[in-house]
Parts: C-alpha cells; structure tokens; sequence
C-alpha cells in the first residue's frame, strides 16, 4: 500500500516508536486483507463524517462473504466466539460509541455507557447502562444484548465482565495503550459488527491522516510540553510511556512526564527544574485557566507562564481511543507548532 | 453423723510461686452449716476456689460426696456444689426469673433446654426465697439485696446439695444481712443444705452460724462453735484487734470462760 | 427459661404466675413470613420491569419445578433467576450470618455493643481485600477470585492473632479480647489506609468492597457460602446453654457446669468462620450483626435458644429488603441502608425500654 510506503520513507530519519507500531499495524491491515474474499473495487463509501477522503487506499465495500460465526481474540487475550452478526449492541466505553456510529453500526446499539463528552450526537437516544459508578447488568441482560464491548484495564469492572460472560453475553473487552493499539482496536470493533470494510477504511484513512500530519510536524525544534491533567488535591501530569506522552511526540513535541510509569503526580519541583516552552491544560474542562495557573506559588519564575504560553485543550479529544482521535493530534500540533499549517486534508468533525 | 460431703486432705494450694494455702485439712458432712473467716489475705478466697474446683490443688486431695474433684466434669461438680458469688453484672436486661433460670443449666436438657420440672423448680426457688412479688422486674433495677436474693435463688434452683456463698452481706445493709442469714439458716435445717459461708463481719458470723473456720496466713488455725475458734485471745492474735473495741460476742466474755451466746 | 408457665407452677403447689415475654412461636412465624416477604420483593424489584405475574412464574418453574405454560421472555427468566434470585440469597445468607454471629459475639464477650467485627475481622478482610485489589493477577477459584479469597484469610487471620496475643495462662479472658481486638484493628485499618494511598486507579474498587455490595452474587459463589453459614450457626445454636451460661460472668458459668475455655474458643472461631465467609462475598455490611440481636433480644429476653435463630431469621430478612432499597435508589451502597434502616430503629426500642418494663 503506496501511503505505508511514503509515510515509513518519510520516517526514517526520526526514530520513533510509531515505526514499529505502523508495523504491527500493517501486519494486521494485511492479515485481515488477506483472509477477506476479493471484493468489487468502488469508490469509498461515505463512512462517517470524520473520514477524510481517501486517496490512495481502494475503498472497500461490504463483503459478499459470511463474516460469522466468528472466534475473536480481545485485547485480554480472551477468545470470543459470535455466532451471527449481533443485532443488539451494547457499548461500555465512550470511545467504542463513537466507533459503534462511525462505522455504521450505529443502529444496532441498544445500550451504551454515560458519556460526558456526550458524542456523536446520534448516539443520544441510546439508553444508558452503567455510569462510572457501575454497570447495570440486568439492564443490558434485559435488553437482550448479543455483543457488548467492554473496557479494559478496569476500566469496565471486571465483577460485570465475568458476569455477562457467565450468562453466556459475548463480552469483547478493548483496551488500547498506544495509537497503532487504537487502530488495531476499531478494526477489531468492525470485524465483530459485520462491518470489517468500514472499519478498515475508518483506520487506515486515520492512519494517513496521522502520517500527513507527522511529517507536517517533523521539524527540529521539539517544544517541551507540560500536559495538566488535574490540579486536584496536587498537581498531576502524564505518565512515562502513555497514550499522552506518545501523541504528543507525534505532535512534534517533547513530553515532561512524572517519572513513572504508573503515577500520575507531577511533583512540583520536577516541573520547575523541566521548566516546559509550553503548559497545555487537559483539566480546562474542570474550570482550570491559564490566569489561575499563573498565580500558583513558585510558578511565576517558569518559562510557559512568563511567555503566557499557557493553553486549554478539549481532553477528551486528545485522548479517547476511538475515530476522533486524529482531530485530537490536530489539537495539540495546533496548540505546540501553531507556526505549521495543518494539511487540509481532513474535516474534523470534533 | 452424716456422710462427709466435703473433705480437703492435706491441700495447698496458690497462684505462680507462692503457696496460699498450706495443708489444710477440713471435713465438711452433710447438713452442717459452717462459716469461714479470716484477715484480708488469709486465703479465704483461695479456699473457695479449691472448694469449687476453680483452682487445682498443689498437694493433697479435694473429694465431693467422697468423690475426687478432678475426676469430675464441670456439669457432675455444678450438680453437687452451687456458688453464690458476692455480686454479678448483667451485660443485657434480663428477668428475675430468666436469671433464677440458670440454675438449672446443668440439670436441663442441653438442646432442647427446660423442661416443666424445670420451670417449677425455678418458680420454687423464687418463692423460697421470698422473692415472688418481683417476678417479671428487669434484675438491673433492683436493689443490691434483692440481687443478693436472686443468685441465691439461682443456686436454690440448682438443686445442689452443698451451697457456697462468697460474703454475700458485704453490700447489704443490717436488715438485708439479717434476712439472707435467716434465709440460710432455714435453708439448712428445713431442706437440709449444707451451707457453707465466707464472711468478713464476725458477729454475724458468731450470731448465727454454729462452725467457724478461722484461717490465717494460709492455715487453718481454728474449727469449732464460736465461743472456741473466736475467743479473745483469738481475736487478738489473727485479727489483731483488741476485743474490748469489738460488740459483744463469744470474745467478750472473760479469758478462760466461754460465754453462751444468744442465736437468733 | 419460663414462658408463662404458671399452670406448671400451680400443678407444683405453688401459686406463682410468671408472666410471659411475647410467644417465641409466634414471633418465629412472623419472622418466616417476613423472610418470604422479603424474598418475593428481592426477586420483584429491578431496573428492568419484570411483570408480577412473570416473577412468580419463574420461581414456581424453576424453584418448584411446576409444569406450568412459560409465557415470560427469556429475558425476564435470566433476570429473575440469574441475576435476582442469587443476589437475594446471598442477602440472606450474610444477613443470617452476621446476626448469628453478632448474638455470639455480644454473649460470649458480654458486651452489647459487640458485632461480627470487633475483634478485627472487618480490618483484615479490608486490608486482605486491598492487597488483593494491588497484585496485578487473577486467580479464579470455583467462581471466587484472589479478593475473596485473601478477604477471607485475612478476616480469619486477624482473629487468630487477636486470639494469640490475647492469651492470659491457659485462655483468653473477654476484656484482653475485645481491647487486643480493638488494637490490632487499628494497626490494620493503617495497613488500608496506606494501601488505598498506594492503589491509585484500583482506589475504587476497594472502595466498593468496603462499602459492601451483593451484586456479584451468584450461585456458584452460594454453594460455597451457604453450607458453611447453615452449618456453622446450626453448631452455634446447639451451643446456646454455653451462651446462657456466660450471662452472669465467666466463673459464675464455670460453677454452672459449662467448659467455657472449650466453649469459648469452639464459639469464637465459628462466629468468626461465619464472619470471614459472609465479608469474603459482600464485603464490609455493618450494623446487622449489632442491631438485629440486641433488638431481638429486647423482645424475647436473653434466651441465646430463642435469641439466636430468631436473629438469623430477622436478620436475613432485613438484609434482603436494604438490598431492594440500595437498588430501588440506585444502587446505593447496602452498608449504608444498614445504617439508616437500623440505627433510628434502634434508638426507639432503647428509648421504649427506658420508660417502663413491659414491651
């Protein structure tokens, strides 16, 4: 496929585990392009409004071949076997919503979780069946769900997992630690939906997306940027090795992390000595500003705040692992190289 | 004479390394009614604790009804011997009857509990002791003499033949000290118990009570009618007290004389 | 103990009239009607509307196995019977369990004020629980996991060490129990505190444990449960003359003829097994195991035979209908249903027995 090879040209001279995760990601486009049955080339299908136009992929449209039944394996290492096409999904995850709509599933959710963000707007009709207090099983079991994507690392809690599984509820449980992972994920959703084209268009138009936007970005000046996540009761940045660390590195920016893996604290001293070009403040949301930043004690002397390089972000664009992902790169290239004209390759419906 | 009911031969007994009580011999028979007393310290609570089985003997036996104590199960020994402790607290109301009840713990059936003997047992000690008007009354609201009663009537219901009080006067006043002697006087001559009593108020004890057990420092040191264990010489020498402070009793009478003393 | 026995008395040639508590018989018919009452509302109520008619189909068909016409969705029956029921008798089982094992507890350490955890049960099952919740493996057992498992071992876990440090001579004395308990609670409520510190995103899920739930119930998870509880409390009822023994003080129950060093320590680890199990399956639920007995026994006396099952039917039913009111308002905790069911109740029967003698 031409756009693997232009973006993997492009990359050699920056070393960067996206290569190794475009990879893995194109091992698996090919296995999945390699088991399907030869379908009828057609110009791509409108898949969604977040799907940029695709230039160089044929567009593939639905399989004439029977999908199902199917034995998946989830991102827990579960098998996961569907008899048919399920007809009643139910989807436990913001992010499985929006790829749910995405790739035209849409109509066969009967269930999903709260979503603050409260996205796409079609989705608002669908009943809700767990908020993060819980999952209401009996809801889901009463609605006669056939398929239900959960979330995985805890987010879902596993009690509910097991339980559906226990009543026989086919349970796909989805966690994406990386970028390639998000992609990789949403072509798993479309391979348990019925709709693998669609789902494969909707990666791979973001894989280019992502690709374009890279190279835009591949300049030798690397801003260090400070990511907020909270500022309650202490101040709390990003994690070594996380989704935000690797997104902002595709964004042409170098992350200051806390210094682990698994705690999300940002000590103050830390900041101070890292002194970032940039603070962007994924906790905007919960009414953090960049006035209120600058008051904080001891960070009158920092860089960011001196140059009012301070700057809000809608986080959960930038981090939910589903289609919308790609407009959250173009939010932070936005926000840490404003200089670089963004290719107008896609309309971001974020 | 009656069987003896109670015999301690040559029994030592106390806590950790010291002896509090060395060789004490006593023989108690059926019937008697005897009382036990002695200075602070003189081992009279250990004694008690021998008697019942609560503390093993260092030497020497302890024989129930011409059994050996320690070869009897807790329930056989409750069957022959009731204690009636000085005072009880109740951690939940209960009745007075519910309380008198327990007596017949180591007669009743364990699982299935009292049975109509049971019950008529239990009202029959009420009533002998002169506590019927207060049946149904939580315990916790009477008075410290109608306490004192009511395990007393516990150990009537009991049904033992030998009953143990540990001073039960000690928080009643004259007249409630007067009616529990009374009491047990009468348990002894109308249904034959054999009554044994440690108390601390020696007039009392001399008034009414026909054997006395002077212990002191761990021994024996007098058994007999109160005009001879608790003459004044005696008085002088175990509780160290000058009789002449003390109110009339077999110590008053001049040395060498026993005075009769009034019972009743 | 006397339940208005004065013809008994009367035919003894004694004119004593002892007037009766309310009948026992009676209250345990009302308690079992209650229980079935409890159980119909468990299995009625849900975030899915289940029509009556349905609902009781399904238990005649499955629970009774009657052949009757099955006119429910499928739907309706896995509700009813795999989610409801199992989560109702789970209720029970730890609602019987906690009351048997508060009655125990409060008799064997004289002490109203005594429940299931007062010799640190609920802190070792707690901090069992967290470090489970912290060790990123999973183990499943027979449906039970790693939490409850070391939620389990660390109820039982901390009684043994209450019990070995609390060892005066050749047994346990009550107030070396209940103060060794009281410390050794605190030493391992600050081994939660920390671990909940430590657990960052997992801060939820102990959470949830402590405040105790019966959604996870299954019936996987009762046939591991229920035998132990039945069987423990039956043991513990056969027992009750031990109990009543220690009414007036432990020497007082020695000269009654009870072995209370045997006793003790046979009431005290089967009290505790109950505990351990009942936490292990649904967490920290408190108030059932101190109300219900002491309600109980402010109606029928101190009788441990009458108090004891009594409490288990009382508490079993009462546990089950906070379970309906935690889900009718959400999915509210059910330890704090507990609390605001079972505390003001308490207060107006303490304040009824203040003012006069008669119930």
């Amino acid at each position: 496929m031409p756009a693997f090879l232009f973006s993997l040209r492009s990359r050699l001279h920056r070393p960067s585990r996206a290569i190794a995760g475009i990879l893995i990601l194109t091992v698996l486009l090919a296995a999945c392009g390699s088991a399907a049955t030869p379908r009828p080339s057609s110009p791509p299908d409108a898949t969604g409004s977040l799907v940029p136009p695709i230039t160089a992929t044929p567009g593939p449209s639905a399989s004439a071949a029977p999908a199902f039944p199917v034995t998946l394996t989830d991102d827990d290492g579960t098998k996961v076997q569907l008899t048919a096409e399920p007809k009643k999904i139910v989807s436990l995850t913001p992010a499985e919503t929006e790829v749910l709509f995405a790739i035209d599933a849409g109509d066969r959710v009967v269930g999903k979780v709260d979503d603050p963000a409260n996205y796409p707007p079609e989705a608002d009709k669908v009943p809700i069946v767990g908020t993060f207090a819980g999952i209401d099983v009996e809801k889901i079991v009463g609605l006669g769900a056939d398929l239900v994507i959960a979330g995985g690392s805890g987010g879902t809690p596993q009690d509910a997992i097991d339980k559906l599984r226990s009543l026989h509820v086919p349970v796909l449980v989805l966690y994406a630690p990386d970028v390639p992972g998000v992609l990789a994920d949403i072509q798993l959703t479309g391979n348990a939906v019925g709709r693998s084209a669609e789902a494969e268009a909707l990666a791979s138009s973001m894989e280019a997306g992502f690709a374009d936007l890279t190279d835009a970005v591949d300049v030798a000046t690397k801003p260090k940027v400070f990511y907020e996540t909270g500022d309650q009761p202490s101040i709390y940045g990003i994690a070594d090795d996380s989704v935000y660390a690797q997104m902002i590195e595709l964004a042409g920016g170098d992350p200051v992390t806390t210094g682990s893996a698994t705690n999300w604290e940002m000590p103050t001293e830390k900041l101070i000595a890292a002194d970032p070009d940039l603070i962007i403040l994924g906790d905007s949301a919960y009414g953090v500003t960049a006035a209120a930043v600058a008051k904080r004690p001891g960070w009158s002397g920092l860089k960011a705040v001196k140059s009012g390089a301070i700057k809000p972000i809608d986080d959960i664009v930038v981090t939910r692992p589903g289609p919308r992902l790609l407009d959250g790169l173009r939010l932070l290239v936005a926000a840490i190289h404003p200089e670089i004209a963004l290719p107008s390759a896609a309309p971001s419906g974020g | 004479m009656s069987d003896p009911i109670l015999e301690l031969r040559d029994v030592s007994g106390g806590y950790g390394r010291g002896e509090v009580l060395r060789s004490v011999d006593l023989t108690i028979r059926a019937g008697e009614q005897l009382a036990v007393v002695g200075p602070n310290g003189a081992g009279k609570s250990t004694l008690l604790r021998l008697m019942t089985g609560l503390l093993a003997p260092t030497t020497g036996d302890v024989r129930v009804g011409g059994r050996l104590l320690r070869e009897l199960g807790r329930d056989e020994i409750a069957r022959r011997i009731a204690v009636v402790p000085q005072v009880a607290s109740l951690p939940f109301s209960a009745r007075v009857e519910e309380i008198v009840a327990l007596g017949r713990l180591p007669h009743e059936d364990p699982i299935r509990g009292p049975r109509p003997a049971d019950r008529a047992a239990v009202a029959a000690a009420i009533e002998r002791v002169g506590l019927g008007r207060l049946v149904g009354r939580d315990a916790r609201e009477l008075s410290l003499g109608e306490r004192q009663l009511v395990l007393i009537a516990v150990a009537v219901a009991q049904a033992s033949p030998l009953i143990i009080l540990d001073e039960p006067t000690v928080h009643l006043d004259i007249r409630h000290q007067i009616d529990v002697m009374e009491l047990l006087a009468d348990l002894n001559t109308r249904d034959g118990r054999t009554i044994i009593t440690v108390l601390h108020d020696l007039n009392l004890a001399a008034r009414s009570i026909p054997r006395i057990v002077v212990l002191a420092d761990g021994r024996v040191v007098a058994d007999g009618p109160p005009e001879e264990a608790l003459d004044g010489e005696r008085i002088r020498d175990v509780f160290r007290v000058d009789p002449a402070v003390l109110p009339a009793g077999p110590w008053s009478a001049p040395a060498g004389r026993s005075a009769h003393v009034e019972r009743g | 103990m006397t339940t208005g026995s004065d013809t008994v008395a009367s035919r003894a040639g004694i004119a004593l009239r002892l007037p009766p508590r309310r009948s026992p018989i009676l209250l345990g018919a009302a308690g079992v009607v209650g229980l079935v009452v409890a159980l119909l509302a468990g299995v009625g109520f849900g975030s899915v509307a289940v029509a009556p008619g349905d609902t009781l189909g399904i238990l005649a068909h499955r629970l009774f196995g009657l052949d009757i016409a099955q006119t429910w969705p499928a739907t309706a029956e896995t509700i009813v019977w795999d989610l409801r029921l199992p989560r109702v008798f789970e209720a029970m089982i730890v609602g019987l369990g906690l009351s048997v094992a508060g009655a125990t507890f409060q008799g064997l350490l004289r002490n109203p004020l005594a429940d299931p955890y007062v010799l640190g049960t609920a802190s070792g099952a707690a901090l069992g629980a967290a470090i489970a919740v912290l060790i990123p493996v999973r183990i499943v057992i027979l449906e039970f996991g790693l939490l409850q498992g070391l939620a389990f071992l660390g109820a039982l876990g901390a009684v043994v060490a209450v019990y070995r440090l609390a060892r005066v001579g050749g047994g346990a004395p009550m107030t070396s129990l209940l103060l060794t308990g009281y410390a050794l609670g605190s030493l391992l409520a600050a081994g939660l505190a920390m671990a909940m510190y430590l657990s960052g995103a997992a801060l939820r899920q102990i959470f949830a444990y402590l405040l105790g739930s019966f959604e996870s119930a299954s019936w996987g998870r009762l046939a591991g449960v229920v035998p132990i509880v039945l069987v423990a409390s039956a043991v513990i009822v056969l027992r009750a003359r031990s109990l009543n023994g220690l009414l007036l003080g432990e020497e007082a129950a020695v000269h009654l003829g009870v072995d209370v060093r045997r006793e003790r320590a046979l009431l005290l680890g089967l009290a505790t097994l109950i505990t351990a199990a009942c936490v292990a399956v649904s967490g920290l639920i408190g108030f059932v195991g101190l109300v219900v007995p002491h309600v109980v026994r402010l109606v029928v006396g101190p009788n441990a035979r009458l108090v004891l099952p009594l409490s288990a039917l009382a508490g079993a039913s009462l546990m089950v209908a906070a379970d309906v009111v935690a889900r009718v308002l959400g999915e509210v905790p059910v330890g704090v249903v507990t609390a605001v069911i079972g505390a003001p109740f308490f207060l107006f029967l303490l304040r009824r027995t203040q003012r006069g003698y008669e119930l």
